[in-house]
This record gives C-alpha cells, structure tokens and sequence, in this order.
C-alpha cells in the first residue's frame, strides 16, 4: 500500500471523517500528511500561525495556557482519536494555547489553506468540515469552563 | 412591510449576519421574535433547555456561572452587536452560564426547532450559519480562558505540570 492510500485509510476510519463520502474523504486526503512528535515536544505554541489541523493517531497531547510568573495550566489532555486544532478556522488564525506532547504520539496534519482552496467552491465540503468542529469547539469551550470553576475553587491569596 | 420582512430587516442590520443575502434573512426571520428585558431580569438560567439564541440589539448582558456560597464568576459582558447563547448547537442542549441583563436590553431570539428546519436541507444556509457561529464561540473561548488566567494569578495558584 502506498502512502496516500494508507494516509486515505486512516482518515476513512477516524471518526471526524467516517460518516463523510467516499468522495469527501478523497479530497481531504489531498491535504494530509503523518506527522510524529516525541515526548516532550510543543506541536505549536500559543500565537504561532495556525494553519493546519490534527488528527491524533497514537499519543496524547496536552493543551496549556500560559500564566504569566507562574506554570502553565493544563486546560485539557487529548488523546487518540481526538482532534487537536480550530484556530485555523477563526482570524487571526493563530494558536490559542501551547499543545505539547506527553508520550510519543502520531498524528495526521491536514494542511488548512490547502483545505480552504477546496471547500471555497463546495458548500457541501465546508458543511461537513464545519458542522464537525463546532462539538470540538464546544468541547474545549466546557473544558475551560470546568477549569475556571476549578481555579476559582482554589483558596485565594496563599501567602 | 408585515412582521416578517420587518424582522427580516433587523436581522439583515445586525452584525452576526453581515453580508447574508436578503433572501436568507427573510427565510430565518420566520423563526425570530423580537424580545425586551428589563435590568437585572435573567434571560436563560443554567441548565435550562437552549431552545433558541439572542442577536442583542440594545443593551449589555452579563455571562455569569453561579458557584454555591460564592459571588458568581463573570465569564463576559456582551454589547449590543454580540450573539448570545452557544449551547442550542450541541448535546445535552442545555445553557452553560447563567445570562442577566446588565441594563434594559433587547435582543431578536431566534427558535432553534424553526431554525433547523430550514438549513436542514440547505447545506449553502447552514455553512453560512455555522461560519458565524465558528468565531463566536472562539470569542467565548477566549474570553474564559481569560478569566482562567485572571482568577489563577489572583489565587497564585501554580499547578503540577505532569
């Protein structure tokens, strides 16, 4: 199997993809490539341009907010199966959180202005795309809120 | 001009739908009702059904989260021109934060159930729709986050990286 039909398989069988057409799929596997990143590793950092979107294969990877003087936060941990990225979607198309990596994780980058130029002129393409990422937004949206409630929890003012 | 092409034409002046075609607008004013809040009146409380959204008119209201024997968390203050109202988009379909009006506020409501049933069918519409809502709930995001980073720095908190 070459690497396109491989990288075609393993879209079809992601579940952000899996209810998409045979047709669908094929396009968006024209903006794929495999990605790999060890331990330790930021995928992008807070800011950086985003262009692109992720699907986990293996791995987990956690999503952290910088507080100034202080650690980061962890706002949230995705792992396989999960998709990693919305900000290529909203100008300024930037990051708005560090992903970094926590175990030797493969992913599947879908490059964004490659996806742009095909669902420019397909409504249909830019239906099914965007009908699936407002759950993923939804989801970091209930995440930091949790997280809010969580830091407000915290005693104030330890000395 | 009857209610509609009149609803039609509040819809088209609001900034969540700049650049809608006049057509669209008229088609989803059918599913709108203008509506007037006084001060301090709740619009949705937490956990209550997310049935429908707001395109706020005139007037401020404040995103809160109610936290048992504490003030409530301000999450946001929306302004006139804003959308409020996320959670009719996905399961369990219920509100996330309590919404109060800051001031005397009006807003056009827009039912869910009606709304659906027209860009059901209408893939054309329905991007159209959710290319909106994408950036609003980005704002909302980031306005959370927000409050993350000023309620951690008040309790200097640091957490375990693990």
């Amino acid at each position: 199997m070459d690497q396109r039909e491989e990288l075609e398989r393993l879209l079809c069988e992601h579940p952000f993809f899996r209810s998409m057409s045979p047709e669908l799929q094929r396009e968006i596997a024209d903006c794929a490539r495999s990605e790999r990143y060890n331990a330790g590793e930021y995928i992008h950092r807070e800011g950086e341009p985003a262009d692109r979107f992720y699907l986990i294969r293996h791995g987990s990877v956690a999503q952290e907010l910088r507080i100034p003087e202080q650690e980061s936060i962890i706002i949230q941990t995705l792992h396989e199966g999960d998709i990693l990225g919305w900000s290529w979607l909203v100008p300024p198309y930037r990051w708005t959180a560090d992903a970094r990596v926590m175990q030797l994780t493969r992913l599947i980058a879908l490059d964004a202005r490659c996806l742009r130029g095909k669902y420019a002129d397909d409504p249909q393409l830019a239906y099914e795309l965007l009908k699936r990422f407002i759950p993923i937004i939804a989801n970091r949206l209930e995440a930091s809120r949790l997280q809010l409630i969580d830091v407000y929890g915290e005693p104030r003012h330890r000395k | 001009m009857g209610p509609n092409e009149e609803l039609g034409r509040l819809l088209g002046e609001h900034r969540f739908f700049e650049g809608m075609n006049s057509g669209s607008c008229d088609r989803l004013s059918e599913c709108a009702t203008l509506e007037q809040f006084k001060t301090g009146q709740y619009i949705f409380r937490e956990g209550s059904a997310a049935d429908r959204f707001y395109l706020i008119r005139h007037g401020s209201v404040v995103l809160e989260i109610h936290v048992p024997g504490r003030d409530p968390i301000v999450v946001d203050t929306l302004q006139a021109g804003e959308v409020l109202g996320l959670s009719w988009l996905v399961s369990p379909y219920r509100w996330a934060y309590d919404a109060r009006a800051d001031q005397a506020t009006e807003a056009i409501s827009l039912e869910v159930t009606c709304l659906r049933s027209k860009y059901d069918n209408d893939p054309a519409l329905a991007s159209e729709l959710f290319k909106r809502y994408i950036p609003v709930m980005a704002d909302r995001l980031a306005a959370t986050r927000r409050r993350i980073i000023d309620k951690a720095k008040e309790s200097r908190l640091t957490r375990e990286v693990k």
